[in-house]
C-alpha cells in the first residue's frame, strides 16, 4: 500500500465513475474513499408528511468484511474510554473527537452526518449482538466440547458468519435467509428486492430475490423492434425457449430467472432506469441525494442503492405490495491492516463510515420528504465484529459480537440497547483465557434472532410466525424483543 | 464437445474436430504437455522505486492502468483464452486463480499480477504443495492478506485463516467424497489453531528490489517489491513452539523456511485437503454437484498422484499431483458419459459464457470490453474479485432446487438481461470497436461469415450452431422455434443482407437458450 495516494484515489474515482455510469448492481469491496466531502445541509423535521396507506419496509444494510463496531461506537464515559484506549492503542479514537450518544456511548467522528438523526430520536445503537443458538456464558463456551450444537458453526470465518447473520442460524449450511423467510411468512407480493447483488439474506428455498441495478441503468433485453416482423419472431422464440419445460434443475432455474426478468422488465424498467436528476425530481428524493449525484451519476455506491430504495418505496403503488424487504450493501470492511491513517481519525475505516453515513443521512432526508420515515426501518448487519486488541499491522482481526445501528422514525432511538461488553482482555465477554489469545473477541449478549424478531414484529409478523422464521428464537425464553422499535 | 466445454474456453469447429480425431485421452495427454500462454503486457517494476515526485507525471494518460491496475494482464488473459492452444493449462490456471484469489481491490501493481498469474500457469499441472508454497511466498499475496512483514509480537491472522479456510482445508471436516463428516459441520480448526499458523508464518519480508525516499517500515523489512519470492527475516519471526494440524509441530528453534515447510506438511497430511480441493476443481471444470463417487475417484488420484485410463498413465506418483487430478476429473465416466438422461451440470460463469460465444463464432478480442464493461456488469471482472472469497461461493444455494450452483451466486434478473445484451452487442452492433488507448487493439468482435453459406437452409444453420454451442443438446421443439424465427427473414427478401440476418437470429437464440447457458 505504499503507492502514490493521489494517483490511486483519482484512478479509483475514475473507475468507479465508469462503473456507476454503466449501472450494474454495484460492486462490493471498493476502497470507499470519500469522493464528495460535503455533508447534507439541514434536515427537515420528521413527520411533515405522513402516508395514509398501510406500508412497511425493512432495509438491511450489510457491511461486508466485518465492520469494526468498536470504533464505530466506542465507550464514552471516562473510565471505560480509558480502558478502551489502553487496549486499542494507536487505533483508539480520542474521547474529545467522539460525538456523544448519551453519557456512555460515542459515535465515530466520521459519522457526524447522523447527528441530526440521533437528535430526532430516530437512531438506536444495538450493542454486542451476534450469532447465537441460545444464551451463552463464557463458562459455557469454554466448557463446550468441540462441535457443541450450542456454539454457532465456523465462528470467525467471513463466509460462514455472513451466512449466520443473513440466515439467523447457528448452521452455516442453512440455505435460506431470514429476510426471505420473513417475506414468505408474510406472503408478500414481491420477494425481497436487492440493489446490492445476490444476498443469502433474501433467499428462500423456493424463490430468489429480485436483484436490480442502480439508478439510470437500462433493465431489459435490447435490440427488439415492435414493428418489425423478424424481430418480433425472434422475441417470441426467446420467450418460448425460456418457457420450455426443463428436466434438469439448473436449466430450470436459468429459465425461471429469465422469465422473472421479463416480468419485472414489463412492470418496473421505467422506474429503475430513470436517471437521477435533482433539478427535475418533484418528489424530493433526488434533492436529498444531490450531493452524491454528478451529471446524473452517483459518486457514492451505497447512495445509489438507497436512492433506488427510496424511489421504490415512494412508487409503492407501481412496485405493489404493502410489505417489502430490501437489501443494500457496502464492502471493504475487512480492515486487517492500516485500518487508520496518519492518526486514528482518518484512514480506510473512517472513509468507509463517512461514505456510509452520507448515504444514510440522505436516505433519512428522502424518507421524510416522501412522508415514509416512520414506515421504513434501516438496520445494519456485518460478518462479525473485530478484535479489541489491534495486530501489529495497525489493523484488527476477526471477532464475533458486534454493534449495529437501526434508523427510522419508528425506532425508539436516542439510546443504546444492550450492555457494552467488558473491555478487559480475558474478561467475562472475551472468548480468550490464555495470554496469547486475549484479543477481545466478544461472546454476543444479544442474538441475531432477537435483533431480527424485534424488527420483524414491527414489520408485522406475529409471535408464531416469528418462531417459524427464527427457529432459535424460542431458546431465548421471554427475551423476544430488544425494545428498540416503537 | 463436452470435453471442449470442460477443458477449454469454448468449443470451436476446429477444436471439436481435433478432439474427435485424437480421442479424449490423447487430447488431454497432449494438453498436459503443452504450454504457450503467458502474461506479458503492462508496466515494469519501476513503481516500486518511487522517486518522491508524481510517478505518473511522465508516463502518459494511462499510467495508472498500465502500471498499477490489472487491466493489461486481463488483456492477455482474454487474448490467450481465445487464441492460444494450451487451453487446458489456461482453464486450470483460471480455476486456481479463483481458489487462491488476489484482487486489485486491495493491492495494486501490474507487474505483481503478471508474475502471480504466470506462476499459476506454470504450476497448473505441478503439485498442489508447491503451488501453496509459491502462493505463501508471493509478495503480492503477502500484501493482499497481510503476512508480509508480519510481526511475532501481535501477528495478523489474515493469511493464516484464509490459507486454512479457503486455500487448503475448509471449515468443516470432510469425508473422502467431500460430504460432511457426521452429516453436519464439525470444525476443521479453531481460532487457536489459526493463531498458531499465524505465528508459524511470521518472519517474511518483501524481495529485494524496491526502494523509497522514505524509510520502509518496520525496521529490518524490505521496501515493497512484487517480483520473486518473499525473503526470510528471522528478526520478525516467532520463537515459540507451535502446534499445527495433523500432529505436526514447529519447534522454537527454526528458520522461517523450515516453519513454512512444516505448515505445508501439515496441510498436505490433513485428510480434508484432497476432497476440499478436488471438489472445487470438479465444480470449476465439469459440474456444480458432482456425485460422491466421482469426488472419491478424483480424490484417489490426488492422493496417489497417479491416474490411469485406456493404457495411459498420468502423474508423478506424488501426493497432490495436479496433472493426475485433472486427468481423472476430465476422463472420469461422470464427465465423459453422454448417455441420457441429460443433467444440467453448471451455469456457464460469465467469463466462459463470453469466451464460448466468441470462440464458437470465430471471434477475436483484445479483452478490453470484457473487463470494465461486460465483466463488471456480469459481476466477473477478471482479477478484480470483490474479496479473497472470489466472485461467487462454491456452495451458493439455487432456489427451487436442492442443489448448489456457484455461478448462480452472481446470476439474477439483472445479469440475466446482461447476458442477452452481450449476445445482442456481439451480433447486432458489430461487437465493441477497437479502442485507441489499447496497444494492438482488436476490439471484441465475432465473424459470422463462415455460417452464411448455410443461411438458405434454416434447419441446417440451426443444427450447425446448436452442435457448436451445445454439442447438439437441444430439444427438437426448441430447435423448431429457432428455425421458425430464422425463417421470418425471407430468403432473397428485400430486407438487406438476409443471409447475415438469418445467421444473427439463429445465433442469438441458440446462445441465449438454456441449452447453451447451462452446460449439459
Amino acid at each position: 500500500m505504499h503507492l502514490p495516494i493521489i494517483d490511486r484515489l483519482s484512478a479509483a474515482a475514475l473507475q468507479r465513475r465508469r462503473l456507476l455510469g454503466l449501472g450494474g448492481a454495484l460492486a462490493a469491496g471498493a476502497l470507499g474513499a470519500p469522493l464528495l466531502g460535503s455533508l447534507l445541509g439541514s434536515l427537515s423535521s420528521p413527520g411533515a408528511l405522513a402516508a395514509t396507506d398501510d406500508y412497511k419496509a425493512l432495509v438491511c444494510l450489510f457491511y461486508y468484511g466485518g465492520n469494526d463496531g468498536i470504533n464505530m461506537l466506542p465507550p464514552f464515559d471516562v473510565a471505560r474510554h480509558a480502558q478502551y484506549s489502553a487496549v486499542r492503542a494507536d487505533l483508539a479514537l480520542p474521547r474529545a473527537s467522539l460525538l456523544p450518544l448519551g453519557s456512555d456511548l460515542g459515535l465515530h467522528p466520521a459519522m457526524a452526518a447522523l447527528a441530526p438523526v440521533w437528535q430526532a430520536g430516530a437512531l438506536a445503537p444495538v450493542l454486542n449482538v451476534g450469532p447465537l443458538v441460545a444464551p451463552l456464558t463464557k463458562a459455557q463456551y469454554r466448557a463446550a466440547l468441540a462441535n457443541d450444537p450450542r456454539i454457532p458453526a465456523s465462528l470467525f470465518s467471513h463466509a460462514d458468519q455472513q451466512v449466520l447473520w443473513q440466515a439467523a442460524s447457528g448452521d452455516a449450511q442453512e440455505r435460506s435467509g431470514w429476510g426471505g423467510r420473513a417475506a414468505r411468512a408474510m406472503a408478500t407480493t414481491n420477494p425481497p428486492i436487492s440493489f446490492g447483488g445476490n444476498a443469502h439474506f433474501a433467499l428462500t428455498e423456493l424463490v430468489s430475490p429480485w436483484v436490480l441495478p442502480g439508478p439510470g441503468a437500462e433493465f431489459g433485453a435490447n435490440g427488439f423492434f415492435a414493428d418489425h416482423v423478424p424481430s418480433q419472431a425472434r422475441r417470441a422464440a426467446l420467450t418460448a425457449l425460456m418457457q420450455e419445460p426443463q428436466t434438469a434443475p439448473l436449466a430450470r432455474a436459468y429459465g425461471q430467472s429469465m422469465r422473472e426478468a421479463f416480468e419485472i422488465e414489463g412492470r418496473l424498467s421505467a422506474l429503475i432506469g430513470e436517471a437521477p436528476d435533482p433539478a427535475r425530481d418533484s418528489s424530493g428524493i433526488a434533492q436529498a441525494f444531490a450531493a452524491m449525484i454528478a451529471d446524473n451519476y452517483f459518486t457514492n455506491d451505497l447512495g445509489a442503492q438507497l436512492y433506488q430504495v427510496a424511489r421504490f418505496v415512494n412508487a409503492r403503488s407501481t412496485v405493489r405490495g404493502s410489505r417489502q424487504v430490501f437489501f443494500v450493501q457496502m464492502g471493504g470492511f475487512d480492515t486487517h491492516a492500516d485500518q487508520i491513517g496518519g492518526d486514528a481519525l482518518g484512514g480506510v475505516h473512517a472513509a468507509l463510515l463517512q461514505e456510509s453515513v452520507q448515504a444514510m443521512a440522505a436516505f433519512w432526508q428522502a424518507l421524510q420528504a416522501t412522508g415514509m420515515a416512520d414506515r421504513v426501518t434501516l438496520f445494519t448487519q456485518s460478518d462479525f465484529g473485530r478484535t479489541l486488541a489491534p495486530n501489529s499491522s495497525r489493523g484488527t482481526d476477526h471477532a464475533w459480537g458486534n454493534h449495529q445501528l437501526v434508523m427510522g422514525a419508528a425506532v425508539a432511538g436516542g439510546q443504546g440497547y444492550g450492555a457494552y461488553p467488558s473491555l478487559l482482555p480475558g474478561g467475562p465477554d472475551d472468548v480468550g483465557v490464555d495470554d496469547w489469545e486475549l484479543q477481545g473477541r466478544w461472546i454476543p449478549s444479544q442474538s441475531v434472532d432477537q435483533y431480527a424478531a424485534t424488527l420483524l414484529r414491527w414489520w408485522g409478523l406475529g409471535e408464531s410466525q416469528l418462531d417459524q422464521v427464527l427457529p432459535n428464537l424460542r431458546n431465548f425464553g421471554a427475551a423476544r424483543n430488544l425494545g428498540f422499535m416503537r | 464437445m463436452r470435453l471442449a466445454d470442460q477443458a477449454s474456453f469454448g468449443a470451436t469447429e476446429a477444436l471439436v474436430a481435433s478432439i474427435r480425431a485424437q480421442g479424449a485421452g490423447a487430447w488431454v495427454a497432449a494438453q498436459l504437455a503443452s504450454s504457450g500462454a503467458r502474461y506479458q503486457r503492462g508496466g515494469d517494476d519501476s513503481i516500486h522505486r518511487p522517486s518522491g515526485t508524481d510517478f505518473c507525471a511522465t508516463r502518459g494518460d494511462y499510467c495508472w492502468r498500465d502500471y498499477f491496475a490489472t487491466e493489461p494482464v486481463l488483456w492477455d488473459f482474454y487474448r490467450n483464452a481465445l487464441t492460444q492452444p494450451d487451453q487446458l493449462r489456461q482453464r486450470l490456471a483460471f480455476a486456481l486463480g479463483q481458489m487462491v484469489v488476489v484482487s486489485e481491490h486491495e493491492v495494486q501493481g501490474t507487474d505483481g499480477y503478471r508474475l502471480y498469474h504466470n506462476m499459476l500457469l506454470q504450476q497448473a499441472f505441478g503439485n498442489y504443495r508447491e503451488l501453496l508454497r509459491k502462493v505463501a511466498l508471493s509478495p503480492l499475496m503477502g500484501q493482499y492478506l497481510d503476512h508480509v512483514n508480519n510481526d511475532r509480537l501481535a501477528p495478523n491472522e489474515n493469511f493464516a485463516r484464509e490459507l486454512l479456510q479457503l486455500f487448503s482445508l475448509g471449515t468443516c471436516l470432510l469425508n473422502a467424497d467431500a460430504s460432511l463428516q457426521g452429516g453436519r459441520c464439525q470444525a476443521t480448526f479453531d481460532n487457536a489453531t489459526v493463531r498458531n499458523y499465524a505465528y508459524a508464518l511470521t518472519g517474511w519480508t518483501y524481495p529485494a528490489g524496491g526502494s523509497s525516499v522514505w524509510p520502509c517500515l518496520p525496521e529490518q523489512s524490505n521496501c515493497p517489491y512484487l517480483a520473486g519470492d518473499m525473503l526470510a527475516r528471522p528478526a520478525l519471526q516467532d520463537d515459540q513452539p507451535r502446534s499445527l494440524l495433523a500432529g505436526i509441530t514447529v519447534p522454537a528453534s527454526r528458520t522461517p523456511a523450515q516453519a513454512l515447510d512444516s505448515v505445508l506438511d501439515s496441510l498436505m497430511a490433513h485428510p480434508n485437503l484432497a476432497p476440499f480441493v478436488c471438489r472445487q476443481l470438479i465444480q470449476q471444470l465439469v459440474k456444480s454437484n458432482p456425485s460422491a463417487a466421482y469426488v472419491r475417484r478424483v480424490v484417489t488420484a490426488f492422493v496417489s498422484g497417479r491416474f490411469s485410463a485406456a493404457g495411459r498413465s498420468f502423474g508423478t506418483g506424488q501426493r497432490g499431483d495436479l496433472a493426475a487430478t485433472v486427468a481423472s476429473i476430465l476422463l472420469d465416466t461422470e464427465a465423459r458419459n453422454s448417455a441420457p438422461p441429460l443433467v444440467a451440470e453448471k451455469l456457464r460463469e460469465p467469463v466462459l459464457m463470453m469466451t464460448g460465444l466468441l470462440r464458437a463464432l470465430n471471434g477475436r478480442s483484445d479483452g478490453e470490453a470484457l473487463g470494465w464493461w461486460w465483466g463488471e456488469e456480469l459481476r466477473q471482472h477478471v482479477f478484480i474479485a470483490p474479496s479473497v472469497f472470489n466472485f461467487y461461493p462454491p456452495n451458493f444455494p439455487v432456489a427451487g432446487t436442492p442443489l448448489v450452483g456457484p455461478a448462480f451466486g452472481i446470476h439474477n434478473a439483472n445479469t440475466a438481461f446482461v447476458r442477452l445484451n452481450f449476445i445482442n452487442q456481439m451480433l447486432y452492433y458489430d461487437g465493441v470497436a477497437p479502442s485507441n488507448s489499447v496497444p494492438d487493439a482488436l476490439g471484441t468482435q465475432v465473424d459470422l461469415s463462415a455460417f452464411r453459406a448455410d443461411a438458405a437452409d434454416a434447419a441446417r444453420l440451426v443444427d450447425r450452431l446448436v452442435a457448436l454451442a451445445t454439442g447438439g443438446r437441444m430439444s427438437a421443439a426448441a430447435k423448431a422455434r429457432i428455425v421458425a424465427a430464422v425463417n421470418a427473414w425471407p430468403a432473397d427478401g428485400p430486407q438487406g443482407d438476409w443471409r447475415s440476418e438469418r445467421v444473427r437470429s439463429a445465433a442469438y437464440l441458440v446462445f441465449a437458450a438454456p441449452a447453451y447457458q447451462v452446460l449439459q
